[in-house]
């Protein structure tokens, strides 16, 4: 008889993710996932002016702020097919690969590292012999006996208080948690440390964008940003100089700490490259436009079917036909009316809850489709997508993991052993060292192009009295992001946001076809159902992320979410 | 020099999930504040607010809060009160709130030394709906009891002579170019 079990961390008034499984014999045999808030946030773009949407909709989450601004200022300039200063172009992509630096960082370590690594064993290790161990994984000069000891020495004072504080949570001393004392203790330091340069990685998006946690400096057309070398209140000088300093800690995080602890990770848990594969339809958009035009780009993307890495499609741009025509959001499964498959730019959200049903309907997020198919986005997607087109910069980072793997031990994997729960996390480790040595390129790009004298930011435009549609993408951390939008009378006339989470988290469509979240849990074995931390590390390898933020603290705790066995 | 951060916590599409940036931006429409005071509208933050709130003396925030009381109440909390919530289960980004910060910035031995949480229940939380009637009532209330703190804790507030207009964008029916505040 199966058991079903539910996890729905419900501790505030918020879209949040919710996740069903049924077990028989101690592995997964059937999964739902759903979002238990209504999205319909996009309704109040409709009358407004299309230049103003980028305020509201980076309003839509608060961890994906800036992602959903520049999505929404490029399906605009879509739509009016307006070119992009170089200037403006660099300076939104140093923004988006600040932000996601800052997103990836966040999310190996604060978000998804203590599935790994079991905080309660940290008191037992030897700070000298992690110090050694970590010698020989990294160059990283934080890796001392005294920077080891003074990370203990928080877990010491947090265990010997009686409440675990942050630790609450966890789910210590599980069978499936296998790393020695001393690797629980190296990671964990450098959990700590990663609060510092994600950081500095926000601060180069406040230094560009003015202000964060939302941006100030776009507009549609290019960027706000007044160019003046010599003013320190201008972006000149002064403020490249405090950027190319706070990017070089960054890449020095990422290339020497981050990249290295997912690798010993994946080389001492290699099981894992085995398990929570799923759906392997892939799906990115190019990004990090390199011309005003949006016609080349340091980022590639395309499609790949069923795992066939030799039959991957290229997108030519970020608003490649193949693309605006094959998307399509089912709402079989999902809380809404209607019965069609519908195109976004004709896409309705009018609600109708009916209660958790999994045999009916059970998510508030749609199913979006591309050519009728279930799609996995995010950093998986694109780097196997830049893999299998010879995309250099995606074969050194996939090339030096693999090779880092084997040398701390692990086993030789393959790009296709990247179809797994740990390839989610290696893509994400490679697509930030990618990303890392991106930043330094555009900082350069951008410091050249205005040393020549050019210090254009903005195309100006304006709006067309008759019906133009546009989409706006973005990879983004958690992957395609595409806003879509039809402009009528100079108002927006309909707007719908495919968010990544909604690509990975949706639900079942007509056919009966598994989401990537639902079809990655599939067969994972478990240790102790009553405590699902193999279903947490899969859904955490997606990065999950409910783009609904409404929060509303609850100071009683009385709604604390936990493993329901039902 | 002692800093202290008042920041408005809520989504401003959200109808009463907005009146943390409303309060914070009307308050800091009417008065100036001591050195070392930053006012501040924080959207909807997950883990980034401990980079906000590591290092402060005093923290003082206005959110919307899921309580028993009327639509409209104003209750206030203390660190104690935000630390003694359970952390949530890790699913998503949106996991690590309010308590989750607090208890990283006391791991990392920085959490301020005072903290109040000026929280106002709110009633309706529909996209695109103004604060209901109830809870934009207790709006003037709800800057009392910041101004109250600020004094409490020896930080100077002096009302504006003449007021800026508050940056509150997000209300008003987009048909209309001249938003209202009420």
């Amino acid at each position: 008889m199966a058991k079903r079990i539910t996890i729905d961390p419900i501790t505030r008034i918020e879209g949040h993710l919710r996740i069903d499984v049924e077990v028989e014999n101690n592995a997964v045999s059937n999964a739902w996932a759903s979002c238990t808030m209504w999205r319909g946030i996009e309704k109040i773009l409709r009358g407004r002016d299309p230049r103003d949407a980028w305020l509201f909709t980076q309003r839509f989450c608060g961890v994906c702020t800036t992602v959903h601004a520049m999505a929404s200022v490029r399906s605009v300039e879509d739509a009016l097919k307006l070119e992009i200063p170089l200037n403006a172009q660099y300076i939104r992509n140093l923004i988006l690969i600040a932000h996601a630096l800052h997103d990836h960082i966040v999310h190996f370590y604060q978000l998804s590292a203590l599935d790994w690594v079991d905080v309660l064993q940290i008191p037992k290790a030897d700070p000298a012999a992690t110090s050694k161990l970590a010698e020989s994984l990294s160059p990283w000069t934080r890796n001392s006996r005294n920077e080891l000891k003074a990370a203990q020495d928080r877990v010491n004072a947090v265990a010997s208080s009686g409440q675990l504080g942050i630790f609450a949570n966890g789910y210590w001393g599980h069978p499936a948690m296998r790393l020695s004392p001393e690797v629980n203790l190296l990671a964990f330091s450098h959990y700590v440390q990663a609060l510092e340069y994600q950081r500095k990685a926000l601060q180069v998006v406040g230094i560009l964008g003015s202000k964060t946690p939302h941006i100030q400096n776009l507009n549609v057309g290019g960027v706000a940003n007044a160019i003046d070398l010599d003013s320190p209140s201008a972006l000149g000088m002064s403020q490249l100089e405090m950027i190319r300093t706070l990017l070089e800690e960054v890449v020095q995080f990422v290339q020497h700490v981050y990249f290295v602890d997912v690798c010993a990770v994946a080389a001492m848990y290699p099981e894992w490259f085995k398990i929570g594969s799923g759906v392997r339809n892939y799906l990115a958009v190019p990004d990090l436009p390199l011309d005003s035009r949006g016609s080349a780009y340091d980022l590639p993307g395309g499609y790949i079917r069923d795992g066939n890495l030799a039959g991957v499609k290229g997108f030519q741009t970020a608003s490649d036909p193949i693309f605006r025509q094959s998307v399509s959001e089912d709402v079989m499964h999902a809380y809404y009316q209607g019965d069609k498959a519908l195109h976004p730019w004709a896409g309705e959200t009018e609600p109708a809850f009916t209660g958790w049903d999994g045999e009916q309907k059970y998510s508030w997020v749609k199913a979006p489709r591309f050519n009728g198919e279930p799609m996995q986005v995010g950093p998986l997607a694109q780097v196997l997508i830049g893999y299998a087109q010879g995309h250099p910069l995606t074969r050194k980072y996939t090339d030096m993991a693999i090779e880092k793997i084997a040398a701390i031990g692990g086993p030789r994997a393959t790009p296709a052993a990247l179809h797994s729960t740990l390839g989610r996390h290696a893509a994400r480790a490679i697509r930030a060292c990618m990303l890392a040595e991106l930043a330094q390129k555009h900082l350069e790009l951008l410091v050249e192009n205005i040393s020549k004298g050019d210090y254009t930011v903005h195309n100006h435009s304006v709006l067309p009295t008759h019906e133009v549609e546009g989409v706006g993408t973005h990879e983004a951390p958690r992957g395609t992001l595409s806003h879509w939008i039809v402009i009528k009378d100079q108002k927006i006339k309909n707007y719908q946001a495919v968010v990544p989470s909604t690509w990975n988290a949706s639900p079942r469509d007509r056919a009966g076809a598994h989401g990537p979240y639902e079809a990655s849990l599939l067969h994972t074995p478990l240790a102790r159902p009553e405590e699902p931390l193999e279903v947490l590390r899969t859904v955490h390898s997606f990065d999950p992320c409910m783009a609904c933020a409404c929060h509303a603290f609850d100071p009683s705790g009385r709604k604390i979410g936990v493993a329901k066995i039902l | 020099m002692k800093r202290a951060l008042i920041g408005g916590i809520g989504n401003v599409l959200l109808g009463d999930d907005g009146v943390g940036p409303y309060v914070v931006r009307l308050l800091e429409s009417l008065y100036t504040f001591a050195e070392g005071v930053e006012v501040a509208d924080l959207g909807t933050p997950a883990l980034d607010l401990t980079h906000q709130i590591v290092g402060l003396h005093a923290l003082i925030l206005v959110d919307s809060v899921a309580s028993d009381g009327c639509p409209g109440t104003v209750v206030l909390y203390r660190k104690e009160d935000i630390l003694r919530v359970m952390p949530a289960e890790r699913l998503d980004p949106h996991s690590p709130a309010l308590s989750e910060c607090m208890m990283t910035a006391e791991m990392l031995g920085a959490s301020p030394e005072h903290v109040l949480l000026v929280g106002i229940v709110g009633s309706c939380y529909e996209p695109g709906q103004p604060l209901s009637e109830a809870v934009r009532q207790s709006v003037g209330r709800a800057i009392d009891a910041i101004l109250a703190e600020l004094a409490r804790l020896g930080f100077d507030s002096q009302k504006k002579l003449s007021p800026n207009a508050p940056g509150i964008w997000w209300v008003g029916d987009p048909a209309s170019d001249s938003p209202s505040l009420i």
